[in-house]
């Protein structure tokens, strides 16, 4: 890796990290919301058979995740957009790549933050004795799927940076682009849970990771035309 | 040397301007006079590298007279409307980080030493005090050091006094002469031309018939 890079890189992280620390509502308020939204999925559901736990469990993380994740996504150039920061950015000789993955690397250190008390307290409120739901294989393929939508986040932020009806736009591109990221998180998880097959666990897995790849390639290509000029 | 060549530039159907021509060269500051809405802060955003010209061509020429092929690292920008500032960091983190970007290396006491130099220098004022806090002149006084510290040769500068007191356009003032002399150069556009009119050496007029 060349210096430049480098530097580039680890500056944009850490300053991205200073940002988010130096304003921390930003940080709680998508674990908030996802708090809310789990407790809200277990007060509305209530007591369920064991067969089903597994489903539920599922189906109430990752639209939670889908959820709460979108909010920490579309506020990640929040602090670039006031006062013209972007545009500045813009005219100064960063490498685009390194600028892309440096807030990248940002996303997935901010969405861990939401992962892990969503799961944790998902898993809590789902609790199964005789099976496990947190174990170390769900928060990978979680993590796996934070990776592919984290990419899409940074990108999709930096597009509709200045957009009107932003708020509306996001969600509308966000949403679909997400589907198969978020389809092959879940199935792979209810094959993992279920104990059935290992070859289709690793079907769905390849499938989630080849969306990492195709999303993050995608990510690092189209940033650097939306940094660019117009 | 920045070498602008038959550069025309048009909103849609609206032209701005047509085929203008000029050379800046090591030393010079350059005013763009022109009514509102003529085009000037979009002739700087076109030489910025913000937008890209209907035709011609903006190259940049170092010290050996080779074009290079980014022109950013050569210019620094300040905005009419903004400073590019982080409103949540400190004055000298802002420093910092917009330095460390172009790759400079500074140390504490040299940002300390230019902070100072603008006014901005008192310890509760350079750290653990949100830019957001700062006065209109302050911020453009921060700007103003980013812009001092850049060590980039070619400026350009739209209306890079507005908020500044009569102590800062003084300053602001020093750090032209000071950045002409050391070879640099500019393209400003001021309005308010009277604090200026000593340090400018040539005026293009934009959206001149």
């Amino acid at each position: 890796m060349n210096t430049i890079f480098k530097n580039q890189y680890y500056l944009i992280l850490k300053h991205g990290i200073k940002m988010e620390l130096a304003d921390k509502e930003r940080l709680i308020s998508p674990i908030l919301f996802a708090t809310t939204m789990l407790i809200l999925f277990a007060f509305g559901i209530g007591e369920t058979s064991e067969d089903l736990i597994i489903k539920i469990f599922l189906a109430q993380t990752f639209l939670t995740l889908l959820f709460s994740l979108q909010i920490t996504f579309a506020r990640i150039f929040d602090p670039d957009e006031k006062d013209k920061v972007f545009q500045l950015l813009q005219c100064y000789p960063i490498n685009h790549a390194a600028w892309f993955l440096g807030k990248y690397t940002l996303v997935i250190l901010v969405g861990s933050l939401v992962l892990v008390p969503t799961m944790l307290l998902a898993g809590l409120l789902n609790h199964n004795p005789k099976a496990p739901l947190l174990t170390p294989e769900i928060f990978l393929i979680a993590f796996l799927a934070l990776a592919g939508l984290a990419s899409i986040g940074v990108l999709l932020s930096a597009m509709t940076l200045k957009a009107s009806g932003r708020e509306v736009l996001f969600p509308l591109i966000y949403f679909p682009l997400s589907t198969p990221v978020l389809l092959a998180a879940i199935q792979s998880s209810q094959v993992l849970l279920s104990g059935n097959n290992s070859d289709i666990l690793w079907q769905w897995v390849g499938l989630l990771v080849c969306f990492d790849v195709i999303y993050v390639t995608l990510g690092i290509l189209l940033f650097g035309e939306l940094a660019g000029s117009e | 040397m920045l070498s602008i060549k038959s550069l025309s530039f048009a909103f849609q159907h609206r032209p701005l301007f047509k085929e203008i021509n000029f050379d800046l060269v090591p030393g010079k500051l350059v005013h763009l006079i022109g009514e509102n809405g003529t085009g000037k802060s979009t002739f700087l955003s076109l030489i910025a590298g913000f937008r890209t010209p209907n035709e011609g061509s903006i190259s940049y020429f170092n010290d050996k007279g080779e074009e290079v092929d980014d022109r950013r690292v050569y210019i620094e920008y300040l905005s009419a409307e903004a400073n590019g500032l982080y409103t949540k960091m400190d004055a000298t983190q802002n420093l910092t980080f917009w330095s460390k970007l172009r790759g400079h290396k500074y140390s504490t006491q040299q940002m300390v030493e230019e902070l100072k130099k603008w006014g901005l220098g008192h310890p509760l004022v350079r750290t653990n005090f949100a830019v957001e806090k700062f006065s209109t002149g302050m911020k453009r006084r921060l700007a103003l050091a980013r812009l001092n510290l850049s060590a980039c040769p070619c400026w350009l500068l739209d209306e890079p006094i507005y908020g500044l007191d009569t102590k800062g356009i003084d300053l602001f003032k020093s750090a032209i002469l000071n950045h002409k002399e050391s070879g640099g150069m500019a393209f400003i556009v001021s309005h308010d031309t009277y604090p200026l009119k000593e340090l400018i050496d040539e005026k293009i007029e934009i959206g001149a018939k």
